[in-house]
């Protein structure tokens, strides 16, 4: 318990520190005594450019898919009791992607890319709650018909990108990947306000979410609802994941590696929603930082960052977990 | 045998488990079918029959964690429908055959997740809750490895700490399945002798057993059950006899009594064909 409370302290430090220098960095870099000054009002027209334009919401935007991507992830993993669950595994990320496609390529300006992207994932899980059979009962079920659904969705995007013209598919690009390039502090705000309602729901499910990994019997013995529970997770997962992607496009394994990371620091045994948030925001916030000042990767969409060293460190912590448990 | 019968405190109707005219399904099929049964109060019932006869159906209804289609399971008379998940966990526990065991819990934590039903996202912790914890944990002997994974237990020591988080759930009914299943002879008896434990602090235990002589010594009540229906209630003595061991369970057997106890023992009968053989 302590060593959690320490651990996100820590984390806070970090992200705290992570920010302040991916405003302070390089040419355009706004330092902490800028960041005074423009807290009293008196900051100069460059400063207030690169604070509501260019790197403040971008970073606020970070901070805030992190959180719900970390979040996502976690009540995902423990009600489907998979380690590799995510909402990208059952076609978030992609009915999201899809949606995008066909709002900005068929659409184009009838229908927002962000407003595009929410009813695509909602298109997506609706689909995969139907085809189960049990709704989300079955957390097997769930992630085999949402592989299916996940590469429907990407067979769509795809036929929409080949018949369309490509002039359009620069943003479409970064709803494929994932990025924080050119964000506004509307969609700061807009982040904000989902967490401020989906992660109070989270923490009043919690109580009843920890019991989840004693098995469906156990409890419902132990005063629970596990069906109820479950579908309740999923349903707030995909929330908190759909309104990180409608900000930030579907970054790359933020949502399966933040919980797993967590865990490890933490050495708690299941997921630890708190502690995943934290870890999301973190990840974001230190990727963010490379594509902005990082010469060789500089101006790439974030999610190329987050897939290439999410997945490698992941890669790593389930091959030494594998062999923790072989020796 | 005078099983004592403790009063719910502040309540003057007596409390009753039953399900009356229940039907209970898997999927389509139904596995009981108008099933009728008053458990009976703080006496240790062993529920006994052949494979796939609806024992662990009759169970899972009992404790809500199966509904019935029809008919109802009724506690204190009303139907556990009704009543709040976590108001029952607090009257009725149930150890599933093959409980899972959380990644890395340890002994404490996982006795200590007994304590669920009362607690609310406010009050995560009671005053009372480490108390109730440490007795469960000593009554059950495993207050000595408290501190290890459960996963790196024996089976034999591994069924007694569910047996701690059951006790620590503190209900009046208790129900097992099949908990004596895949461990070891000693480890059976200790487990069975728990049960009579539980029954002597005043609980009522309902436990699925297979093993008909087990059943017969420990318990004070016995409910046969075959292809869905009761087919004999009582005490061992009343209910254990040749014909009906014929009849449910399709084996020719002689009843003797257990020389420790007096209780019925089923003995199978040689068949025409079995060598003797003597040392």
């Amino acid at each position: 318990m302590a060593r959690s409370w320490t651990l996100g302290l820590l984390l806070l430090v970090a992200i705290l520190g992570g920010g302040l220098a991916t405003l302070a960095w390089g040419d355009l870099g706004v330092g902490p005594r800028d960041l005074v000054t423009a807290a009293q009002g008196g900051a100069d027209t460059k400063v207030t450019f690169v604070l509501e334009r260019l790197r403040g919401p971008r970073l606020l935007v970070g901070i805030g898919a992190g959180i719900a991507f970390g979040v996502a992830g976690a009540l995902f993993q423990t009600v489907t009791r998979n380690p590799l669950g995510s909402p990208d595994v059952i076609g978030l990320g992609n009915g999201a992607g899809a949606g995008v496609a066909l709002a900005t390529l068929l659409a184009p300006g009838i229908v927002p890319a962000p407003v595009g992207a929410v009813l695509g994932a909602a298109v997506a899980i609706g689909l995969v709650h139907v085809s189960t059979g049990l709704g989300f009962a079955s957390p097997a079920r769930v992630i085999i018909t949402g592989i299916g659904v996940a590469a429907m969705a990407l067979a769509l995007t795809q036929y929409v990108v080949a018949v369309s013209l490509r002039d359009a598919s620069s943003q479409l690009a970064g709803y494929l990947v994932g990025t924080l390039n050119s964000r506004s502090l509307g969609q700061a705000a807009l982040i904000a306000v989902a967490l401020a309602v989906l992660i109070p729901l989270t923490a009043l499910l919690a109580h009843d979410l920890r019991m989840m990994d004693l098995g469906d019997q156990l409890a419902d013995a132990l005063g629970g609802n596990a069906v109820r529970t479950r579908t309740a997770a999923i349903l707030l997962s995909v929330l908190l994941a759909a309104a990180a992607v409608s900000v930030a496009g579907p970054i790359a394994f933020v949502a399966l590696a933040a919980p797993h990371i967590a865990r490890r620091m933490s050495g708690t045994p299941g997921p630890h929603l708190p502690l995943s948030a934290l870890v999301g925001a973190l990840i974001m916030v230190l990727a963010d930082f490379t594509v902005q000042h990082v010469a060789p990767v500089e101006d790439l969409p974030v999610g190329v960052i987050t897939a290439g060293v999410g997945g490698l460190y992941l890669g790593y912590l389930l091959v030494t977990d594998w062999k923790k448990a072989d020796a | 045998m005078s099983a004592p019968l403790t009063e719910p405190i502040g309540s003057a109707d007596p409390s009753s488990l039953r399900l009356a005219g229940a039907t209970v399904a898997y999927a389509e099929r139904p596995v009981l079918e108008g099933f009728d049964l008053e458990v009976s109060r703080g006496m240790f019932t062993a529920v006994i029959g052949p494979n796939g006869c609806g024992k662990s159906t009759m169970l899972k209804a009992l404790a809500r964690t199966l509904r019935p289609r029809a008919g109802a399971a009724l506690l204190d008379g009303r139907p556990l429908a009704q009543w709040r998940s976590k108001a029952i966990a607090r009257r009725i526990a149930l150890l599933p055959q093959d409980p899972v065991v959380p990644e890395g819990i340890t002994v404490k934590a996982l006795v200590a997740r007994g304590r669920h039903p009362y607690h609310s996202p406010w009050r995560q912790w009671l005053s009372g809750d480490d108390e109730v914890v440490a007795e469960a944990l000593r009554a059950t002997g495993v207050e000595q490895i408290a501190d290890r994974p459960v996963a790196g237990l024996s089976g034999g020591q591994r069924q007694r700490v569910w047996i701690a988080m059951i006790l620590a759930q503190d209900t009046e009914y208790v129900l097992l399945d099949e908990p004596t299943s895949f461990l070891d002879i000693a480890h059976q008896i200790e487990v069975l002798h728990l049960c009579q434990d539980m029954r002597d602090q005043g609980r009522t235990v309902v436990a699925v057993l297979h093993d008909l002589n087990q059943a017969a010594r420990y318990a004070d009540h016995l409910v046969v059950m075959d292809a869905g229906r009761i087919v004999a209630e009582g005490s061992p003595s009343e209910v254990l006899h040749a014909e009906l061991v014929a009849e449910v369970f399709d084996l020719q057997a002689e009843i003797a009594e257990d020389p420790q106890s007096g209780t019925p023992m089923v003995i199978p009968v040689r068949r025409a064909g079995d060598q003797v053989i003597r040392s």
